[in-house]
């Protein structure tokens, strides 16, 4: 089976340019996650794949199979590209069982009715809700009516299925058990997928790769270890993990290395800048490699901690100097007071 | 009586059936039996009139058992919606009423004047009075006097005004007692009610004196006789000037509280206006619902409905014997003939109703 | 390209709804600019007619009364119905349960009913007004002056601006309504200061729609302008036909064209504000279920109010014509127990005309109201989801009928019916009643079927195109289904606006096709008042009946 690319898509809503040219593309067996903040324009993406938004430029296909061609107009109705989606809300028809609800695909394919009950039996056995097939919509919990929704999307076997969210309407707990079994299911069953979210722990756990977009073009796609150990743009830096930020000014930039000055101080990173010494430059450190030292030492910072906090696995720490505040991790709480905070070479990115 | 009519029908209708000439009713020309044949071909006749459906039942059914086979389709419509229908379905035509019966006397005639009525000269001819026939084409079907109606509880017997001089004192020298109490027929929003104030008019000459009176009195003009006669039995007013006897005389046998008087100095009597359109699917019938309207049989049944027969072999409270029995010769029938193509004029119409609109401040 | 199925059905139903909109319109207009009947060989265009009923003082006269009416009537209404809409939705009113079907009777009364009822009731020798005069000395009410006439058209038009209002409402989050009342507003002001103005579009949608409601208002100025001459534009129709000695279509053609000129820019108006309401409704919260707001010493005065205006709108009139149609005589000096009588009613089964009256009256609201629903579900699934400028045409094609007075609509359709020779056939049968109804009322019932469709989600429909299914499908398969207990609502509404008009079928019907509506007005022409009032009473039986359906099923009657 071929990829599934999409290629330079624009799609403007109104006046508003939705998608500026955004390519991406799913290799069989593969899983992207649509990784961006609201109105990145992640969903607006996956509906123009399903064929649900109408865009005005560039390609998607399948292979041979061409959805959608702006220059030579042509655009599949969403119903003849044989995708599966599953909707945020799960979009579960309340007047149909839950069998019914799957098995309609496959009627709109005029599959005889045996095979029809045997493919939906197995679907949902394999999503474990073979006792509620006579149910209704309304008479499932909140994780049922989920798996109902990714079940009567994959029960007719499309090339390729499309996710919308799908966990986002669970609670926290929830969402974490079923991420689980969801990246299994995706797994065990070979599936090919495109996973909307904006919720970079989700993304980074159920996807090969990771898509992520900002304001209708693409700030970065890659493995998620390259995504979240590799930023490319401080956009990408910020969105992924929890991080500090120091502002300050470049004090020199020379090949791998940055140096900038905060509080005098100098402070040395990865460099992702091409701004000249003496401009005002940031760095981005993710809260997991910060760590305190009662000593000073290079690339340490006077600070002052304020209030840890108890996490259970862990303890968090809010150090404050001026307006800058840094958040560092510890297995223990220390005592409030004046300490170091060292920013490690390799893991402070300066843009 | 009626056994041996219904059967004589029965034998004429297997005579017919068996290839025989259907009976001919007395006095009418030999040939009528083909009429009546082709009539029974035709199967029904349709009739649209302003007479209301209850009314005109006895007329329909007594017409069913003379001619079985015959079915009657009647409709009853106010005079505007019959004109209209009737005029746009003969342009079409795409058939329309065989029988059109309208009390809007004006609008009949000139439907006929327009060429919309078939000639048909109706073997009833010598029985009817002269003004009641015009062309051979318009026939008139009644003879209803138009009358003072009042309430009797509430108008002491000294007041009743007994013709429209008395009506006229009464307004002048009792403004205060009948002050909104007096109600008539609205002329300006209403087609009888500008005939029968233009009749006034060449009977009575003091009619503006009148008229002027009313319009001090606060009279409440309106358009249709029945709001008028259920708000004078109500006593919200006392008097109406201008009710169609018909009405009248059903009304007061229900409610004995409603008093009638025919105005001694001169009545005036209008007519329902009956004849076959050029156009009619069902000619032959038409013609026998025609005929037999105008028969004494027809009439009988037309009395009996309060509707007043212009027959004068008829004996009946609701005939040309009780009017004349009342008032003498004071009856005035509103003739049928171009004269009333007058009244549509419409100068003289935009003429009339400005000059009512200041009688009407009592000006 | 091929045809798309839906492409061609959105067309198909396109084209239907413009030509059986089109027709009679376009007749209408045309026959504006002639000199004489259309169908008359010696007709020739001109402006004549226009000419003659501008400088006509009484279209002038009858322009401006209605103008009175129409904004003494949305005064009226607007203010009184959405406070009543607060009262119902937001508040603890007692009994709300058995209230809330009663609010919406004027609706579905016939407004001739309703208006002679008054008469009987409140007349100046009406029932309460005999009572009051025996009390007071004097009568404290004239029924027949312009002021009566706004006042009664104006409360009955109170449960129009209630419907839209209640529904704004019901989609608001009432945090908002909570946070005024912790910082200490009475209900009084909560509802001024907070609910209304939040639903302020909604409010102003049906006031426009009151105002469009005053302009076609013949009922009430018929029976309560009558006396006192009170000319209106649906009347001066009347009074035109008089001027001329004939009908003259021309005259009442440039009327009617006047109303839709008139007209057309509420309609527009209307649209903006809908956009403007359905942004406002997207304010929803979470606080769906919450409770109601607690009047404490209020609950019993909001109750009398609304049991007050019951008491004037509805109550009274029933009283009057059910009264009326009990007794042989009634007024001044009359013991209303000596004239008690059965006698109008065994006299109605004597009518010929009123069984079958009875009967189709009856059909052509459950059958015609069916087939109508329909019509308006296939209209409205055409639109709906529709990405196209071709939506505010249907728009604007449905509300055009609404601005011809029932009784020129009725006519219009007649000439289509006798000069379309496929349609002339069906002239005599109740096809052709159905047809002026259901286009006539064209705009109403595609408001409630697209209510209905507008709380479908969209995802539910798009997960089925997903799933392969092509455009009709979905309509078949998930929106159809999803919107039918909505229809079945429609249907209800329907028949009971179906039951109760009366004047759009006058020119249509013959023998075996008479309604009740329009055997009450012909009645009324001849002056056959116990028949109309116990025949009225009968009209009315049957729309109790059809609320009452309404209600065991628990069909909600807003939309």
């Amino acid at each position: 089976m071929a990829d599934l690319i999409v290629k330079d898509l624009k799609l403007r809503l109104g006046d508003n340019e939705i998608l500026k040219g955004v390519s991406v593309s799913v290799t069989p067996g593969q899983v992207v996650a649509l990784l961006g903040p609201s109105g990145s324009g992640k969903t607006t993406l996956l509906r123009a794949v399903a064929g649900l938004e109408q865009p005005y430029a560039g390609t998607i296909g399948i292979g041979s199979n061409v959805f959608y061609d702006a220059d030579r107009k042509i655009d599949l109705p969403a119903e003849k590209r044989g995708l599966g989606l599953v909707f945020q809300s799960y979009a579960l028809w309340p007047h149909r069982t839950v069998f019914d609800n799957v098995g309609y695909g496959l009627k709109l394919r005029n599959k005889p009715a045996a095979e029809i009950k045997t493919r939906v039996e197995k679907t949902l056995a394999q999503i474990g809700l073979g006792h509620l097939a006579e149910r209704f919509p309304h008479q499932l919990s909140g994780g049922q009516q989920q798996r109902v929704a990714i079940a009567r999307a994959l029960v007719y076997e499309p090339p390729v299925i499309l996710l919308d969210e799908p966990l986002s309407n669970l609670d926290a707990k929830l969402r974490e058990e079923a991420r689980a079994w969801l990246r299994t299911l995706i797994v065990t069953l070979g599936l090919s997928a495109i996973h909307v979210t904006h919720d970079q722990v989700e993304a980074m756990a159920i996807a090969d790769k990771i898509v992520l977009l900002n304001a209708g073009t693409i700030a970065q796609e890659g493995p998620p270890t390259a995504l979240y150990n590799d930023p490319q743009s401080q956009f990408t830096a910020e969105f992924m993990g929890s991080n500090n930020r120091l502002d300050g000014t470049l004090v020199d930039a020379n090949g791998a290395h940055a140096t900038l000055e905060v509080f005098g101080e100098r402070i040395t990173g990865l460099n992702r800048t091409k701004a000249a010494p003496g401009s005002k430059v940031v760095g981005i450190s993710r809260l997991e490699r910060v760590h305190c030292s009662s000593n000073p030492g290079p690339n340490r910072l006077k600070m002052e901690l304020k209030a840890p906090m108890y996490l259970g696995e862990r303890w968090e720490l809010v150090f404050t100097r001026e307006n800058l505040t840094v958040r560092a991790y510890a297995n223990a709480p220390l005592e409030p007071g004046e300490h170091y905070v060292e920013f490690p070479q390799d893991a402070l990115w300066v843009f | 009586m009626r056994h041996i009519l219904s059967a004589t029908i029965f034998a004429a209708s297997l005579a017919v059936s068996a290839g025989v000439q259907a009976q001919v009713p007395a006095g009418y020309p030999a040939d009528y039996g083909k009429i009546v044949d082709a009539a029974k071909k035709e199967g029904k006749v349709v009739i649209y009139s302003t007479t209301d459906a209850v009314s005109a039942n006895p007329l329909v059914k007594d017409f069913e058992t003379l001619y079985p086979g015959v079915k009657v389709e009647y409709s009853d419509l106010n005079s505007t919606e019959l004109y209209n229908r009737f005029i746009a379905e003969s342009a079409s035509n795409n058939g329309t009423g065989d029988v059109i019966w309208s009390s809007a006397m004006d609008l009949q005639v000139k439907l006929v004047a327009d060429g919309l009525a078939l000639t048909y000269p109706s073997p009833e001819i010598k029985a009817l009075p002269k003004w009641a026939v015009w062309k051979d084409s318009a026939y008139g079907t009644t003879y209803e006097p138009i009358a003072f109606v009042y309430n009797k509880r509430l108008v002491p017997e000294a007041d009743v005004p007994k013709d429209h001089a008395a009506l006229l004192k009464l307004l002048e020298t009792k403004p205060d007692a009948y002050k909104g109490k007096i109600t008539a027929y609205d002329p300006e929003r209403s087609g009888v009610g500008y005939l029968f104030f233009n009749e006034d008019i060449k009977n009575f000459p003091p009619s503006w004196d009148l008229f002027k009176a009313m319009g001090k009195v606060q009279t409440k003009f309106y358009t249709s006789a029945g709001a008028m006669m259920e708000r004078v039995t109500s006593g919200e007013h006392t008097i109406a000037y201008g009710i169609f006897g018909s009405y009248g005389l059903a009304r007061s046998k229900k409610d004995p509280n409603l008093g009638i008087v025919l105005p001694s100095d001169f009545t005036m009597v209008t007519s329902r206006v009956a004849f076959i359109s050029k156009n009619a699917k069902n000619p032959n019938a038409a013609k026998l619902f025609l005929d037999y309207m105008l028969s004494k049989r027809g009439q009988e049944v037309v009395a009996k409905a309060d509707l007043y027969t212009l027959r004068d072999d008829i004996d009946s409270d609701a005939s040309i014997k009780a009017v004349t029995k009342l008032i003498g010769d004071k009856a005035r029938p509103v003739p049928i003939d171009e004269t009333l193509l007058e009244t549509l004029d419409q100068t003289k119409r935009l003429a009339f109703l400005s000059k009512w609109q200041k009688a009407k401040k009592g000006e | 390209m091929p045809i798309v199925p839906i492409v061609a059905y959105r067309f198909l139903v396109l084209g239907l709804t413009t030509l059986a909109v089109a027709m009679p319109l376009s007749l209408v207009v045309y026959q504006s600019f002639l000199t004489a009947p259309f169908f008359d060989p010696s007709a020739h265009t001109s402006f004549a007619a226009y000419s003659f009923v501008f400088q006509d003082d009484d279209f002038w006269q009858a322009f401006w009364t209605t103008l009175t009416i129409c904004t003494g009537m949305v005064t009226i209404a607007v203010p009184l119905g959405a406070l009543l809409a607060f009262l119902m939705v937001r508040t603890d009113v007692p009994g709300k349960r058995y209230l809330e079907p009663l609010l919406l009777i004027p609706i579905f009364v016939s407004a001739v009913v309703i208006a002679f009822g008054y008469v009987v009731a409140v007349g100046p020798v009406g029932i309460f007004s005999t009572l009051a005069k025996d009390l007071l000395g004097f009568v404290p009410w004239n029924l027949y002056s312009l002021f009566s006439l706004i006042v009664i058209a104006g409360l009955t038009h109170v449960p129009h601006v209630y419907l839209y209002s209640a529904a704004a409402l019901r989609g608001l989050s009432t945090d908002l309504e909570e946070a005024a009342r912790v910082s200490g507003a009475t209900p009084f002001q909560v509802a001024v200061n907070v609910s209304l103005p939040m639903i302020l579009p909604a409010i102003l949608f049906a006031g426009v729609l009151v105002f469009f409601l005053g302009f076609e208002l013949f009922g009430l100025p018929l029976v309560l302008g009558d006396p006192q001459d009170v000319l209106v534009l649906s009347t001066y129709l009347y009074k035109l036909t008089n001027k001329l000695g004939v009908p003259s279509y021309q005259l009442m053609a440039v009327v009617v064209v006047v109303i839709i000129a008139v007209t057309a820019p509420l309609v527009f108006t209307q649209r903006l504000l809908l956009r403007q309401a359905q942004r406002y409704v997207s304010v929803r919260g979470k606080g769906m279920k919450s409770k109601p707001l607690p009047l404490h010493s209020w609950r019993w005065f909001a109750f009398a109010a609304i049991i007050l205006w019951l008491i004037v709108t509805v109550a009274a009139p029933l009283f009057g014509i059910t009264l009326r149609s009990f007794v042989v005589t009634w007024g001044e000096g009359v013991k209303l127990l000596d004239v008690l009588t059965l006698d109008h009613y065994r006299e109605l089964l004597e009518y010929p005309n009123v069984i079958r009256g009875i009967v189709n009256t009856f059909g052509i609201g459950v059958i015609g109201g069916a087939i109508a629903v329909a019509c308006y579900t296939a209209i409205a699934l055409a639109v709906h989801r529709w990405n196209s400028g071709w939506t505010r045409l249907v728009d604007y094609i449905v509300m055009v009928p609404r601005a011809m007075p029932g009784l020129i609509a009725g006519l219009a359709l007649l000439w289509v019916f006798l000069f379309v020779p496929f349609l002339s056939p069906l002239r005599s049968t109740m096809v052709s009643i159905w047809l002026a109804y259901t286009i006539v009322w064209l705009a109403y019932g595609m408001r409630l079927v697209s209510g209905t469709l507008l709380q479908v989600g969209p995802e539910l429909e798009e997960a089925a195109r997903v799933s392969g299914a092509s455009d009709l499908r979905v309509k078949r398969d998930v929106t159809l289904p999803l919107i039918k207990y909505g229809m079945l609502a429609s249907w209800l509404l329907i028949f009971l606006i179906f039951v109760r008009e009366y004047s759009t079928g006058i020119y249509l019907l013959g023998p075996g096709t008479e309604v009740i509506g329009s055997l009450l007005v012909s009645l009324w022409g001849t002056g056959a008042i116990d028949l109309v009032s116990a025949l009225s009473v009968v009209n009315v039986v049957m729309i109790g009946a059809g609320l009452a359906v309404a209600i065991r099923l628990g069909v909600r009657l807003h939309g």
